[in-house]
């Protein structure tokens, strides 16, 4: 019996061919190399004003890359990031005020960034979903009242003020910014190759099966919310003396946080690329905005999350993937193009717009 | 002399398997309690699992079927009693912690990583699980495992591309990638059409023959019947009947815990096989 079932459901005769084994990894971490390429030429292309653009997108490009494991990989909405940008930017702005070398400091930020992930997540690990959202919350802006009320910076109110660096170093920061990038991006690759990333799919997808399947779901979870802490700490303390001073409401505004999360969602969370191409793509729209006079920095925000989380919950990416993927049979591309439509239109008109 | 030689053997084969059975067995559970509130799920239930074993468990809804999985399998914790596995204490062990001493489970709602493939699916578990592969030694032994269910030629699917049939081979195929030696099935017979549960019903078959011990949790009678050594029957948390499945499928209150008073008294003889098309 067994045997004439098997000669049944045999590959060659009955099964429908199924999609290609992957090699998405090898483009994506190809594409992503040619990305970080192009964007290495500004400063040879482009004027100062492109340059101090170019450095902010790449910064905000590594927050989104870091938040992606823990938020993209592990599927944990961590809403409180942005502490450790702050910790970043204070441990190294500190550690230079005290005459230190500027590497130290960025070291120093890493790792007490990392500690604290560590303390924070073993705590906050134990929640989930919604609760665990709102826990990490709180803790940033706890982070920030502590910092101005202990005027950690002691310039008042918690301000920091640095030395100028010098004016040449602009690029260097850029360059910086830009090698932390393409650090996220191959750990991003190793993620997905990796039993770690494995195991933090895995939670994603369902937690409950992956302890059946004998992961040890809580240290992984730790483990990628201290992965997740420390470029983003690197990236605050290149910040802050790029910026040469900062105070708390900077370095630990809520609105970066908030960043973090649209910019990888709107590229496609838990892919490889999607931080990176939400990044480059949402911030230069906005500085365009912002060159053109318009305040409009909030405005497209609001509306991004908006659009991003009805028309785009998996992001840029699948769209393109969407595209890319052999059809199936009787099925022809512009028939999906109106498929597309007709959901549009079933939308609008069942929200009575 | 074939003979002189081949008594002795038998008997000390005898002896084996009776002194197993009597020291330790598989699976042990003493007086399991487990309450939520004021119900008790799962009341003072007590039963053993020996080596080689296929334990069928059935009950009606809501008889603390899935509660019980979960306590064995280390989901929930018992509000009382202690659960031996390999005669050692696990009652306060983790879900993973006990997936790699070889406790194996599927779930009833299939739980697919439908982000990865199914050969990834199945590689996680043999990337943990009991035996912590390599990456590339994983894969192998995905494909393995694939093969051994019947669902190579649907590797590179996503897991919210599969049949229902092919979600529950899914399950089986994930936890015997761990390399148990309990396999715990919760349900996976529910939802398939006849046909594929007469492939199912042959594939525990195969799985026990490869050396595994397995629990089986199912609604559909016949098939549990034909499938297990021993059937034990739960109704409202207790154990109501352990025994050879012929002899539970006639017994009074069984019938009449799954079909009522009044069946139970009108079918007293043939009652197994009326009763097992009923449930199908």
């Amino acid at each position: 019996m067994a045997k004439g079932m098997k000669a049944q459901t045999s590959p060659t005769t009955q099964a429908p061919p199924g999609p290609k084994e992957g090699r998405e990894w090898l483009w994506s971490l190809l594409l992503g190399l040619l990305i970080l390429g192009l964007v290495a030429t500004v400063p040879f292309v482009g004027n100062a004003s492109d340059l101090h653009t170019w450095t902010l997108i790449v910064m905000f490009a590594v927050l989104a890359q870091s938040w992606n494991f823990i938020g993209g990989f592990a599927g944990y909405s961590a809403f409180g990031n942005v502490v450790f940008f702050g910790i970043g930017a204070y441990a190294t702005g500190l550690v230079l005020l005290a005459n230190q070398p500027f590497w130290l400091g960025l070291i120093a930020g890493a790792l007490v960034a990392g500690f604290f992930a560590l303390l924070l997540g073993l705590s906050v690990l134990r929640l989930r979903g919604h609760y665990f959202a709102v826990a990490t919350l709180g803790i940033a802006e706890a982070m920030r009242e502590f910092v101005t009320v202990r005027d950690v910076g002691g310039g008042g109110g918690g301000l920091i003020s640095l030395p100028l660096p010098s004016l040449d170093s602009y690029i260097r920061f850029f360059y910086a910014f830009l090698g932390l990038s393409l650090l996220c991006l191959l750990i991003t690759v190793f993620l997905t190759r990796s039993r770690f990333g494995y195991a933090l799919v895995a939670i994603r997808e369902s937690e409950q099966a992956a302890e059946a399947l004998g992961i040890p779901t809580y240290w992984y979870k730790v483990g990628a919310f201290v992965l997740s802490a420390m470029p983003v700490a690197v990236a605050g303390g290149l910040y802050g003396y790029w910026a040469t001073g900062f105070d708390p409401d900077t370095v630990f505004n809520v609105g970066i946080s908030v960043e973090m999360v649209l910019l990888t969602f709107l590229g496609g969370a838990g892919t490889i690329l999607g931080p990176l191409l939400g990044a480059i793509a949402f911030e230069y729209i906005s500085f365009q905005f912002q060159a053109s006079g318009f305040t409009f920095h909030n405005t497209l925000l609001g509306l991004s999350i908006v659009i991003v989380t009805v028309f785009l919950p998996q992001g840029i990416l699948r769209i393109i993937q969407e595209f890319g993927r052999q059809p199936a049979a009787g099925e022809r591309r512009a028939g999906r193009f109106a498929e597309g439509v007709r959901r549009v239109r079933r939308f609008i008109a069942a929200n009575g717009i | 002399m074939s003979d002189a030689l081949s008594q002795p053997m038998e008997s000390d084969a005898g002896h084996g398997d009776d002194d197993s059975q009597v020291s330790t067995p598989l699976l042990q559970l003493k007086s399991i309690t487990k309450r939520f509130g004021g119900l008790a799920a799962v009341d003072n239930l007590s039963f053993s699992l020996h080596k080689g074993e296929i334990l069928g468990v059935i009950g009606p809804n809501g008889a603390g079927k899935s509660t019980m999985v979960d306590l064995i399998g280390g989901a929930t914790t018992p509000t009382s009693g202690t659960i031996f596995y390999q005669g050692h204490n696990v009652t306060g062990l983790s879900p993973h912690q006990r997936t790699q001493r070889g406790i194996a489970r599927t779930f009833q709602l299939t739980k697919p990583f439908t982000g990865l493939d199914v050969r990834e699916n199945v590689m996680v578990g043999a990337l943990f699980g009991q035996r912590r592969l390599s990456c590339s030694q994983a894969r192998r032994a995905a494909d393995e495992v694939l093969e051994r269910v019947h669902l190579v030629h649907k590797a590179t699917f996503k897991g919210d591309q599969l049949t229902i049939a092919d979600c529950k081979r899914l399950e089986i195929a994930r936890a015997l990638a761990t390399d148990p030696q309990l396999l715990l099935l919760d349900e996976v017979m529910a939802g398939l059409t006849p046909v594929e549960v007469a492939q199912a019903v042959e594939l525990i078959r195969q799985i026990n023959k490869s050396g595994l011990t397995v629990l089986v949790i199912e609604h559909i009678v016949g098939a549990i019947a034909s499938v297990s050594n021993r059937v034990l029957v739960l109704h409202h948390g207790r154990k109501i009947a352990e025994d050879e499945p012929a002899q539970v499928l006639s017994d009074p209150k069984v019938i009449e815990a799954y079909l009522g008073e009044r069946y139970a008294q009108k079918h007293t003889q043939d009652s197994a096989s009326g009763f097992s098309t009923a449930q199908e």
